[in-house]
Order: structure tokens, then sequence, then C-alpha cells
């Protein structure tokens, strides 16, 4: 019979009794033209990665505005979307730092500072810049932390968007959980950095194409952005529309946070640390084609993140102000049958969105996940078949041997990220350590990456020891808190402090911990001669000089507007 | 030999596919109103937004089409 595929498949996405949406033969045509699209991009690419250079870094020949796109997509997974609109319903505007001082300062000071050694030394990821830097040691203590962290988080991305899934639109868990993981690990194992990096510009666009109708409507219903703020304020309080006023004290907000967390924690550490070492995003400007794109990606990216928000962050507000109900945290709304906060980016999509238009909003969240989880299995596979396969374990294979490692590494960590999501729903628990587990890892790496970038006299036993006196600090407090939560007010310097608080300053701490153990251990042992740092240290050698035709072509420029536009919007919303 | 496909070529196509299939939805529903409107029906969003995509996509589509090279 020609219609049993189709009446199977609408059998999984027929929503059951109990969802709020259904979605129709146009919505799931809208949703499978999308699927066959981005496994299209798989098979044509096939043919482009066939060496390991095209297959990890995409044959370095993308261009600024591919990698800046893709910079940004990789890191738009689903519980960036629907995990920080739920934030924002949750604490309000606050959540709105993470995308404007939680990101920009950092991806500028990736374009104008660091790009160049990342660059220049030509290396293949993060660790491979620590093993030139500091050995071995460090290398393997970052590959392992990262492949680690990665895969965990592919998985808990996986499961975050499955259960919203589930309880919106009445899709089986591991209906939604299989068709996605195989088809990420279809298009990134066949056509390798290249097919992610392609599919992720893609996914980018459609983000924003599905995404974008719910504040534009939600403001009109809403009566402008005035009326928004002044419901907000009448229903909450007006902490919840300031972004930077209520921040002089931690009981003063709605997230208990303090300004000094937010500018030294969050901006300085937190935010340096993932967008200038985690891997997932430097390898898609390692992709470039030329040390002026490497530099121009973070920028570009730095500008289409600083408008994410209208779509992540304006939703989660207006539903404050236009839901007929209330949303609460995922705890209770298991126990109650009650909506909890990270569904909120869906509620609005069906309140706005009829036949055709639901089913391009839902493929906007389905991309989300998508472009998350293709990085991060990319950026494993690189890692993985890199700094630990080829460093450790098969030093001497040939250049196919690691390609076809690459493409088996793609599949296998799906499969983990797979099973990470099971284990998640059996203890759903992890999801409130995520961010906890994150600044155990990326906030000391970020220290020992810069110290090495810009001060010649780091040693490699400094840079070992730095970084894991750093991680040790930052699980260390973690674990005190954990046990003895009156803790927390050394810890986070306030016991009106909250998670989010406690995990800015532990960040704050364990950097500063790697960064003074690195200091200290540097002085009393051996530097490396001069000569071994050229090209990886500030001041060794002179960098290339880039010759821009005109003063606008020149990335500081370009640095230099954004800035000025993020100081603006900060006032703006103070 | 023909030159590789560019990603906005992609991106053209898909959002070419998407305006038409929103806009045709868009004025289906204007003789055929649907049961349960969702809110602001009333300003057929479905139509402008399918129009601007339908529009964009088709620039990108011939913008970016894969040309003979030599």
């Amino acid at each position: 019979m020609q219609l049993q595929p189709f009446v199977a498949f609408s059998t999984y996405f027929a929503a059951p009794v109990h969802s709020l949406a259904h979605l129709n033969a146009i919505d799931i045509a809208v949703i499978a033209i999308y699927f066959a699209i981005v496994i299209f991009i798989g098979f044509y690419l096939k043919g482009s990665a066939n060496t390991s250079e095209e297959f990890f870094m995409a044959g370095r020949e993308m261009t600024a505005w591919i990698a800046g796109l893709s910079f940004v997509s990789a890191n738009l997974g689903s519980l960036e979307l629907m995990g920080w609109a739920g934030s924002a319903y949750q604490y309000g505007i606050l959540a709105t730092h993470w995308y404007w001082i939680g990101a920009i300062p950092a991806m500028l000071f990736l374009g104008i500072i660091m790009m160049p050694f990342y660059y220049i030394s030509k290396v293949n990821s993060v660790p491979g810049y620590l093993h030139l830097r500091y050995g071995d040691g460090a290398r393997a203590l970052s590959a392992v932390s990262f492949a680690f962290m990665t895969v965990l988080m592919s998985g808990i991305n996986m499961y975050s968007m499955a259960l919203v899934m589930k309880v919106v639109l009445g899709w089986n868990l591991n209906f939604s959980i299989w068709v996605s993981s195989i088809t990420v690990a279809l298009y990134v194992g066949l056509g390798g950095l290249r097919s992610a990096i392609y599919n992720e510009v893609l996914q980018f666009l459609l983000i924003w194409l599905g995404a974008l109708l719910v504040p534009i409507l939600g403001l009109i219903d809403a009566g402008g952005w005035t009326n928004l703020k002044h419901q907000i304020g009448a229903r909450l309080g007006s902490e919840y529309v300031h972004l930077w006023s209520t921040t002089g004290h931690f009981s003063e907000n709605p997230m208990g946070i303090h300004w000094t967390g937010l500018v030294f924690g969050l901006a300085l550490v937190i935010s340096c640390g993932y967008w200038t070492t985690d891997f997932l995003v430097v390898q898609r400007v390692l992709s470039a084609n030329n040390l002026r794109s490497a530099r121009m990606a973070p920028i570009i990216g730095a500008a289409f993140k600083m408008a994410v928000p209208f779509i992540v962050i304006l939703p989660g507000l207006l539903a404050l102000a236009v839901l007929p109900y209330h949303l609460v945290g995922e705890s209770q709304a298991v126990a109650t049958g009650q909506h909890s906060y990270n569904e909120v980016l869906p509620l609005m999509l069906v309140r706005y969105c009829g036949p055709g238009l639901l089913g391009l909003g839902v493929t906007a969240l389905i991309a989300g996940f998508m472009s998350g989880m293709a990085g991060n299995v990319s950026a494993f596979s690189t890692v993985w078949t890199y700094d630990i396969y080829g460093a450790f374990l098969n030093k001497k294979a040939t250049d196919q041997h690691y390609v076809a490692m690459g493409r088996w590494c793609t599949f296998i960590g799906v499969l983990i990220s797979v099973g990470t999501a099971y284990l998640v729903q059996h203890a759903a628990s992890i999801m409130d350590y995520v961010q906890g587990l994150f600044s155990f890892f990326i906030a000391p790496l970020f220290g020992t990456v810069i110290l090495g970038m810009l001060w010649k006299r780091t040693t490699k036993a400094g840079g070992f020891w730095g970084l894991l006196a750093g991680t040790s600090t930052a699980i260390g407090l973690f674990l005190w808190v954990h046990f003895d939560p009156s803790a927390l007010r050394y810890v986070a310097l306030s016991a009106s402090a909250k998670t989010l608080a406690e995990d800015m300053y532990r960040a704050l701490w364990s950097w500063l911990v790697c960064v003074i153990v690195t200091v200290v251990v540097s002085y009393a042992t051996k530097p490396k001669p001069v000569s071994e740092l050229e090209g990886l240290v500030y001041g060794v050698v002179p960098l290339p000089v880039e010759h821009d035709d005109h003063w606008y072509q020149k990335p500081i420029v370009w640095a230099g507007m954004i800035a000025v536009l993020f100081v603006i919007l900060n006032i703006i919303f103070w | 030999m023909r030159e590789e496909i560019s990603i906005w070529f992609f991106a053209g196509v898909l959002f070419l596919i998407y305006g038409v299939i929103i806009t045709s939805q868009g004025l289906w529903e204007l003789s055929h109103p649907l049961v349960n409107p969702p809110v602001l029906y009333y300003l057929h969003a479905p139509i402008w937004w399918g129009a601007m995509m339908t529009v964009a996509g088709l620039s990108y589509t011939i913008r970016f089409w894969p040309r003979r090279i030599r």
C-alpha cells in the first residue's frame, strides 16, 4: 500500500488527547522537507570529506560569514533555546545577561586577541594547542574532560527536546530521540565538519524564520514593549524588567545574583572560558579560509548573538504577560500535570501559529536541537581522534585510518549521547548539575590557555598543575556546598545567592586558583626556550600583518561597532 | 564542470518551498477559516510571512544557482 509509510509516520506525529497541539499534514510536510534537505546535504558533501583535514576541519575553506553563523548556531541548542526562554519566564530580563555580557565581550576577545594564535599555530583542536604549549599532560586532561562533557551535554539536550515534544505535541519520547539522532549521525558521519557547518547555517536561518513570529505577534498581543513592561511590573514587580539596576544585592532580584558575579564570574571567567576554549564553538572558527575570516567569524557571530534574546528571552517575558495560566518548575509540573517553564517557547508557538507556521516553528526547535548535537558530536569525534586516539593510542596510523575513526566516532558519540538521554530520563537531578559541571572544566581551562598565550614564562608543569588544581577546586567547592548548604555564604559570598550565582563564583575561584598555581609553579620550574614558543605566545614573534583595502574592512572596526552597540543596549535596558 | 552548490542556494530553495506552502495555506484559510484559530488569527500571518519567505527564497535561489564553470 502506497499510503502505509505515511500512516505509520503520522501515527507518531499525531497528537494524543492530552497533548497541547495537533500537527496536520502541512506541518508534517514542513518537518519532512527539512529532514530530507539535511540528509541530502550530508550525502552531497560525502565526496568532500576524504582526508582528515577535510573531515575534521572542513578543509579550512569556510568564509567568515559561514564560520560566524555556524559558530553561533552550534551554541544554539535546544537547552539554549527552550531553557533560556524558560529562564526568562522564571527570572525576567536578567536571563539576557547570558547572551550579552555573558557572550559578546568574550566573542570579541576571541576574534581580536586569541584567534591569531589558534590560527597561525595550525592546531586542529584546543587540546592540540595545549599539547604544543604545555605537552601531553595538559592535553590529556583537557581532551578527556571535554569528551566527557560533550557527550553528556549532547544527551541532556536530546532528552530536554524530546520531553518538550512529548508534552506539547504528544510525540513518543523514543521516536524523537532516535529519529533526530540518527539524522545527525548520518549527515555528520558522511560529510564531516563541512556537512555539520552547512547544516548549522541552514538551521540558524530556520531557527530565526520559525521563532521570529512569536515576539512579533506577542508584542502586538501585549500592546507593545512599554505596555508589556507595565503588565509584568504590575504582576510581578519591576525587578523582572531591569538588567542591572537590581543587582546591587543578592536578595533584590529574582535570580539571587550580584553584579560582581555577573562581571567577574560570568563575563570574565565562564563566558571567556566557553567562547574561547570550548572546542565545540572554536572548531567552527578554525575552519575559516584565512586569518582575516577567522578573526571576523566571532565578530559576525557576536552581532547575531546579540539579537538572539529577541527570539528567546522576549517570548519568555511575553508569556508572563499574555499566557492565561501560570507555568511551574519541572518537578512540580510532573507532579501536578501543569506546564513547566521549559515549555514556554512551544506554548507561545502554539498560541500564535496555525497550520504551516506551527510546523515551521517546531522545525525551528528541532533545528536548534540538531545544530547543538551536530556541534557536540563533530567536536567529540575530532578531539577523540586527534587528541586521545591519535595522540596516545595509535600515533602512526594513516590519514585514511583517522578519517574512518572519525566517522565511527561520530556514530559512537551519538550512541553515547542517546544512552545519556535515557540515563537523564531516570535520573532527572543530573539536569540540575549541568551548569555546575560546565564550570568544573571550562573556567580553569581558560586560565591555562590565556596564561599560555599571553605569558611566555608559563611552563609545562605550571600549565598542568594549574589546570588540575583549578578543576579540583571547582569540584571541591561544589561538593562542599552540596553536603553543607550553609557553605554557600563563603563560596557565593551570600547566603541569599541562588544556584546560578553559586556557579559564577565557583568558576571565579577555580579560575583564580588555576592562575595562581600556574604562576607559582612556573616560577619554580624551567621555562621552554623562546624558540619553541613561536606562533604560540604573544610577543614572541610578530603576528602576520593583514592588508585590508579599506578601514571598514578591519576586524577591529567591526568589533568596536559591536562593542558600542552592546554598551548602548545595556544602558537602554539598565 | 559544475561549481559546488553554495549553502545559500540550499537556504534559498528551502525558504522558497516553505514560503509557497505557508502562503498557500494562508490563502486557503481565507475561504476555509480554522475551527480553532490561534490568537491574532485576523492578522493572517501565514500570508505575509509566507510571501516574505517566498520572495527571499526566490532571490537567493536565483542568485546562488549553481552555474557551469570552465
